[in-house]
């Protein structure tokens, strides 16, 4: 029996209208095409109302579960700052952090009830040695539109993996309409750039 | 062949029109709305000749797909569980007269629960039934096994059950993809009373038949769980599972270094179960361990005392199988290491809130507001959130709000005349799929309430499908319009008005004099349609009059706002002790204004954008 356990996980986090599931989709056909097999996992319906949007990634040789458990994921990529709080129990010790410097407000900060926390990346940085904030939505704004910022994030994430950015650049220019290639291709470079 | 990143329920849809199936009925629910909208992207791709229908509930659903099958024609009927619920009917009975064209039944389960009511398992519905029953894996699996179903349906002229659950249809993955099979077949209904209409004195005949099948599909080889071999010194261990249990504990008894090393077992049709695969078990190992969602369907075919399962509590006899809880039950089952211990620290979730600028929101406000010891039965959809504003007491199942509200006014009527005002809830789509024959028993039985048809023209909550009164069809051809306010009319309901939430103090006005109405000695059920059209709906959301929203310096900080109305762009400074609005989520509904009881938050008529 092959151990085949070089299956890497990530988990994406943001809150609804930031592109999270678009970007997960677009990270799951480069590694198709970069000859991976891969799963993800996402939530939909009354989970989705809730504001909080993740999904699970998942690539190797060859993935089973569209699952992590918790402690099982290597690279958590939070598009709201905050939400990088929610899913510290899911990370490997060794775990890469990437956060979008934006900040979204939850009900419970709405309502006056509690503040908004100031202290998430030294609270981040005292359990892992990479921590990376990316100004994303400024990024965006930079390459045409705010709405990119999730490609912005993905060029960050393009970093980190051994696929070349050209397959990646090829996806993005399929996955938007014409009009919108050049501002999302920019959008990738910035976040790569970061 | 080509490969694709499809979603579960887009490769049961794939999987569907890869077949050669002539049609599809479903009705929406998560976790299984995607199915019939992939089938219909994948039909016009490939330009294959389907009908697809959002029918107005499952078991109008499951009955057109087997007429349809009665002709010879290949069919599929998809729903979420609970959707089975209301199937039952035609299910139950469609095991004993069977299909002749395949007729496949999906089932979308959703352990968790993430989604639904229940976590109740399909697979236990078909053992119920005698209807076989696939538990797919992963989404490529699933598209597979469709195909399997269609074929085991017509060899033995029975429907087959492809049952997923929300791991598998919401799950994406690199699928294979083939060209679409033509099966050109005429439609051929041949006419068999003693089958098709099946009186009594035929059903004995029928269950026996049913149970032969039965009995010979579970003795087919190329249904023996597939073995991942153990070679090593665990001689008396298996392990068995089925569907995404399956694939998690694939990967956990690798990640511990115990792939290979004690026998593991998948089973593909938990239903029914293999009966060499039972005996082998039974006899060969001393040690098994069952993982399955979400009952113990193929524990309890072993019938044997001794296995570690949910019925032996081994495995927890609720809920979904994640891939830590598969772990630590490994690690007790198999002679693992016993692991550091891990924290387990709760994760605080985030109350789930109708979105800024949502017609419910006004609707919900409005009813609170004018009946503030009112009682609210609902239903299910979006607006069961509006439990948030303290106006949803209930929600049950599809359509049961407006016979909870009769059961409800006939309990404290009986009291005394002075019975709390009852205000129904209930979606546009759910008084289509179970309303009106709620509202025709709650006409007929004199019960006096006011029932709100929340009508955002649209089904929300799954995705926006439409419903018959939008008049567009599952593959967005016109359909035939049915009106709601024709069929309460119908129903014999007097007091019929129809109002836009947003205007809230018109609307307010209205749910007064409904209650007046209510409590007239001629008076019953008052109908008032909330309409306007759901925020998601880019088209209705053009033409909406858009306000510019701002908060002055009358602002006291009281929160009334916040607490009441709860809309995500109202937003509290906790510096300027002042509640103001975030721009950026902010829809310009102008429905805040008139909510603050300062007086402090404006609304100014915008530009439209061209």
């Amino acid at each position: 029996m092959v151990n085949n356990y070089d299956v890497k996980s990530i988990l994406l986090a943001g809150v609804g209208g930031q592109g999270t599931l678009r970007a997960s989709d677009i990270m799951c056909i480069v590694m198709m095409e970069a000859g991976l097999d891969v799963k993800k996992s996402e939530v939909h319906g009354m989970a989705q109302r809730g504001g909080c949007v993740t999904s699970h990634v998942r690539y190797g040789s060859k993935v089973y579960s569209p699952l992590a458990k918790l402690g099982g994921i290597d690279l958590l990529v939070a598009f709201e700052k905050m939400e990088a709080l929610r899913y510290m129990n899911y990370l490997t010790k060794d775990a890469t952090i990437i956060l979008n410097a934006d900040e979204i407000y939850p009900p419970s900060v709405n309502f006056g009830d509690i503040p908004y926390p100031d202290d998430i990346i030294p609270l981040l940085r005292i359990n892992y040695k990479q921590v990376k904030e990316i100004d994303a939505t400024d990024l965006a704004k930079k390459s045409g539109n705010v709405k990119a910022a999730n490609v912005v994030l993905l060029g960050a994430i393009s970093n980190l993996m051994n696929i070349p950015s050209s397959i990646w650049e090829e996806v993005i220019k399929k996955s938007f309409p014409e009009k919108l290639v050049k501002i999302n291709l920019a959008a990738f470079q910035k976040g790569r750039d970061a | 062949m080509e490969q694709r990143i499809l979603l579960g329920n887009e490769a049961i849809g794939r999987g569907l029109v890869e077949s050669g199936c002539t049609l599809i009925a479903s009705y929406p629910g998560t976790p299984a709305s995607e199915i019939l909208e992939s089938a219909v992207v994948f039909a016009k791709e490939s330009r294959a000749k389907i009908h697809t229908e959002w029918s107005v509930n499952e078991k109008i659903a499951y009955e057109v797909a087997l007429g349809h099958s009665y002709t010879g024609k290949r069919s599929a009927v998809a729903m979420k569980q609970v959707g089975l619920n209301v199937a039952a009917d035609p299910f139950m009975r469609s095991a004993y007269l069977g299909v002749k064209g395949g007729l496949v039944v999906i089932v979308a389960d959703d352990p968790g629960p993430h989604s639904s009511q229940t976590e109740q398992d399909s697979r236990y519905f078909a053992q119920f039934a005698r209807i076989p029953v696939f538990d797919p894996s992963d989404p490529a699996e699933a598209k597979v096994m469709i195909e399997r179903a269609l074929d085991l349906s017509e060899t033995y002229e029975l429907p087959v059950m492809v049952r997923p659950t929300t791991r598998v249809c919401h799950a994406r993955q690199n699928v294979q993809c083939r060209a679409p099979q033509e099966i050109y077949r005429k439609a051929e209904f041949k006419k068999n009373p003693g089958r098709w209409v099946a009186t009594p004195q035929f059903l004995t005949t029928l269950h026996r038949e049913l149970n032969d099948k039965v009995d010979i599909i579970g003795s087919l080889k190329n249904f023996l769980p597939f073995l991942t071999k153990g070679k090593g010194a665990l001689a008396e261990y298996c392990i068995v599972s089925s569907g995404v249990a399956y694939a998690n504990t694939y990967e956990i008894l690798d990640e511990l270094g115990f792939l290979g090393k004690v026998d593991f077992f998948k089973v593909d049709l938990p239903y029914p179960l293999n009966r060499d695969f039972i005996q082998k078990v039974n006899t060969e190992y001393k040690k098994i361990l069952v993982f399955e969602e979400t009952y113990p369907v193929i524990e309890m075919q072993f019938a044997n005392q001794s296995i570690c399962g949910r019925i032996s509590k081994d495995v927890p006899d609720y809920g979904e199988l994640t891939p830590e809880i598969i772990e630590s039950i490994l690690r007790k089952f198999l002679p693992a290491p016993v692991p550091e211990k891990q924290e387990a620290k709760e994760i605080k979730g985030v109350r789930p809130s109708l979105c800024p600028g949502c017609p419910h929101r006004a609707s919900f406000y409005a009813i609170r507001q004018t009946f503030p010891k009112g009682i609210f039965p609902s239903d299910i959809g979006c607006y069961t959130l509006g439990m948030n504003f303290g106006a949803v007491d209930t929600c049950h199942c599809m359509g049961a709000c407006i016979s909870q509200g009769a059961g409800l006014y006939h309990a404290y009527a009986a009291d005394g005349p002075d019975y709390p005002t009852i205000v129904v809830t209930i979606g546009d789509s759910t008084f289509f799929h179970a309303g009106i024959p709620a509202l025709v028993n709650a006409v007929f039985t004199k019960a006096r309430f006011i029932l709100v048809i929340l009508d955002n023209s649209t089904t929300a909550m799954t995705g926006n499908q439409p419903t018959p009164q939008v008049g567009i069809m599952a593959d967005g051809c016109a359909g035939n319009t049915v009106f709601i306010p024709d069929l309460v009319k119908a129903s014999g309901v007097k007091f019929l008005r129809q109002a836009d939430p947003y205007d809230l103090p018109v609307f307010k006005n209205l749910l007064a004099e409904a209650d007046r109405f209510c409590r007239k000695d001629d008076g019953g059920v008052a109908v008032i349609i909330a309409k306007h059209p759901c925020i998601m709906n880019g088209q209705a959301r053009k033409q909406q009059v858009v306000y510019r929203i701002q908060v002055n310096e009358e602002c006291n900080g009281c929160k009334v706002c916040l607490k009441r109305f709860e809309c995500p762009s109202l937003v509290f400074d906790e510096n300027k002790k002042k509640v103001f609005i975030d721009q950026n989520s902010c829809i310009g509904c102008g429905v805040c204004p008139s909510v603050c009881p300062a007086g402090a938050i404006t609304a100014e008529k915008m530009e439209v954008e061209t």
